[in-house]
């Protein structure tokens, strides 16, 4: 057999061709982003970037469905151009999964090439505005004439492209706010991430309580002279409760007692205490060859010294427990008069007209006194498209499964 | 609690080895195939024993920590393997997996990790189980999918042909891809709710895109025709990039931010 090898831009063009395209786009893209300094890509915000979509949209569909049997339209929504736009995506993934992003670096060549911040500067969109054309094409071949068997691809290919340009086209709309608010006092000053300037919220956020719930403490051994905490034989996580047993090399630890909440008392037997003021105390045994001794030990809190047990020159430790849950009880309320009271916990946001209320943290350092909240307050009036998308996405996904099984019966 | 992975962990390496042991044999002793069967079997089943019994342990799924999901690979890839050669009787696939998952009680054995009960608030979601677990399934079958790739090139290295072998590891991939799907669109709904964004370039996000558009492309070459026995090349490649997206992504320079980070202390 004789292999004849194409020319560079015989018709019709496949991958070669594609390779170059998407080569000068990602070149193009980099100059673009190197001659603005690395500034990245300024969205027009709604209702202009909706119609920038939608004009793009009909755009596509109009091409696609009106010179669909001209050779370069065929070659711009064909396989060959999709797969090398979606090498270019990776590489640039790639860079952005690799690199840290969101550092700001000097004005140094990475930083005007904007590596730093690849998702939002020019290559990126100019590779994902392409891959949303050729996509569009193709899809455009399948919508029209409608055929029944062309479900599934419609399906996954339209709810791929409407998560993509939706998420993309949109990002302009997303508002992320973090609001801070004190116990007994109310907050309606939003504050972005990357800067310190306020932003005035249409509501504001009453915190009428915080609370945290701490996982049980845990027993760990200290060595000063090395600042180290060393974990038991088993290397596993203590959890102090009645009969916790431990050991390190020759020293056995064994829990008497446990008490979650209590506070020092007469001849350093610590009293019940409730549980916003109390802290928790353990009572161990500890043996060490052939001594053996008891003692108190408690994990301290802002305003009580932790109490431990020397041992020679280490000491037994019992830190607090990590966090298991923390909830704001707050009240949001705008000045239309709508109020809602509600429980903010992390994993359960709270909506409120058209925004998301998320418990976000605390002070860290005042662990479970903090009287601080953290909120972050979420607006994005284009998640309903983009969840569209996805459930499009899987619901192809259940038919290419479903298809896929199918035709392989037949085959085998 | 370490001594009790070990005993479970050489159990299931000693059934699955003389498994394979039985298996090769029968090839001259067919009487032998059954016991080879149940014991390979056997090996998994008490994995998944093991796995229920720490899950009641901990009081909530060991699906935490990078040996904890160790564990749900070494149970379930070998399962794979057995379902392989039940629907296309290709016997050979179940040897490469049992050896996989041995190898992945050894690193479990020699990194004892820290047992841990805690879960922090962010992971105490709904959404947790089903995303992991779509994951996993989709890890296991596109590690089957490599692995069969990679048999299929050595077969070509020594000129066979073999079309049956190019199936499977093409429908594993798609399989594959489908759970990754998941896996994807479950994780971004899960961080809406817990983090307040579908998508915010996380490193293991950014590592999961990745290797969905990895498995896209290979869809999409499939599809256009490209030659099957180049394209296994490409399927025994992939999956490195869902090495890297598994566990890689802790060591590289992008993790200091990510959410994903599996506790290491």
């Amino acid at each position: 057999m004789v292999v004849v090898r194409r020319r560079w831009f015989q018709t019709p063009w496949e991958f070669r061709e594609s390779a170059l395209f998407t080569a000068v786009a990602l070149f193009f893209g980099f100059v673009i982003e190197y001659a603005t300094s690395g500034g990245g890509i300024a969205l027009p915000r709604l209702p202009f970037n909706a119609i920038a979509l939608s004009v793009f949209a009909i755009l596509v569909l109009s091409i696609g469905l009106g010179f669909r049997n001209t050779p370069a339209v065929k070659w711009f929504g064909g396989i060959p151009l999709g797969l090398c736009l979606i090498v270019g995506i990776s590489l640039l993934s790639l860079i952005g999964g690799i690199l840290p992003q969101g550092t700001v670096v000097s004005a140094s060549l990475p930083a005007r090439l904007g590596i730093h911040k690849i998702f939002s500067g020019w290559p990126f969109a100019l590779v994902v505005l392409l891959f949303l054309a050729n996509l569009g094409l193709s899809l455009s071949w399948r919508l029209v004439p409608f055929k029944v068997q062309n479900v599934q691809f419609i399906l996954f290919h339209a709810g791929f492209w409407i998560a993509l340009s939706c998420a993309v086209f949109g990002s302009s709309d997303l508002q992320r706010l973090i609001v801070p608010v004190e116990e007994g006092k109310s907050g309606s000053l939003g504050y972005p991430m990357e800067s310190d300037t306020p932003l005035q919220l249409p509501f504001s956020v009453f915190l009428h309580d915080f609370s945290l719930e701490e996982y049980p403490p845990q027993l760990l051994l200290y060595d000063p002279h090395s600042d180290k905490l060393m974990m038991n034989k088993s290397k596993a996580t203590l959890e102090v409760r009645k009969g916790t047993t431990a050991s390190w090399n020759g020293i056995e630890v064994l829990v008497l007692d446990y008490m979650p909440s209590a506070l020092p008392g007469e001849g350093g037997i610590p009293q019940p205490a409730d549980r916003s003021a109390g802290i928790p105390f353990a009572k161990v045994r500890i043996i060490t060859g052939t001594t053996q001794r008891e003692a108190w030990i408690s994990t301290g809190s802002p305003t009580l010294r932790p109490d431990a047990a020397q041992l020679e020159n280490l000491y037994l430790i019992m830190v607090p427990g990590t966090p298991k849950s923390f909830r704001s009880a707050v009240t949001v309320q705008d000045n239309q008069g709508n109020a809602v009271m509600a429980n903010l916990e992390v994993n359960k946001p709270v909506n409120f007209n058209d925004w998301k209320l998320y418990q976000m943290g605390y002070d860290e350092k005042a662990g479970r006194w903090s009287k601080l909240s953290l909120i972050e307050v979420i607006r994005d009036p284009w998640l309903p498209a983009v969840y569209l998308g996805f459930f499009m996405i899987m619901a192809g996904n259940i038919l290419f499964f479903w298809t896929g099984i199918k035709r392989k019966e037949v085959a085998s | 609690m370490s001594i009790d992975f070990n005993t479970a962990a050489i159990v299931a390496i000693a059934c699955w080895a003389t498994g394979t042991l039985l298996g090769l044999l029968s090839v001259r002793t067919p009487a032998l195939k059954l016991p080879g069967m149940v014991l390979s079997l056997a090996g998994s089943v008490v994995m998944i024993g093991f796995i229920a019994y720490y899950w009641a342990l901990l009081d909530r799924p060991p699906l935490r920590t990078l040996g904890e999901t160790r564990l749900w690979y070494a149970a379930l890839i070998p399962l794979v393997g057995f379902l392989v050669e039940y629907r296309w009787k290709i016997g050979w696939l179940k040897y490469y997996c049992m050896a996989l998952a041995g190898f992945f009680l050894c690193i479990n054995m020699l990194h004892p990790e820290v047992f841990d009960k805690t879960l922090m608030p962010a992971l105490q979601s709904p959404w947790f189980i089903p995303h992991v677990v779509v994951y996993l399934v989709g890890y296991v079958l596109l590690a089957a999918s490599s692995v069969t790739a990679l048999h299929n090139v050595y077969l070509q290295l020594r000129s066979k042909g073999n079309v049956t072998g190019e199936s499977v590891s093409h429908y594993l991939a798609l399989l594959g891809f489908v759970l990754l799907s998941f896996g994807l669109i479950f994780g971004a709904l899960w961080a809406k709710e817990a983090w307040g964004h579908y998508w915010t370039w996380d490193p293991k996000e950014t590592w999961a895109f990745l290797s969905w558009l990895a498995y896209l492309g290979y869809l999409h070459a499939y599809r256009y025709k490209i030659e099957q026995s180049k394209l296994q090349w490409y399927l025994a490649l992939a999956f490195l990039v869902l090495l890297v997206c598994w566990f890689g992504v802790n060591y590289l320079p992008s993790a200091q931010n990510s959410v994903h980070t599996y506790t290491q202390s």
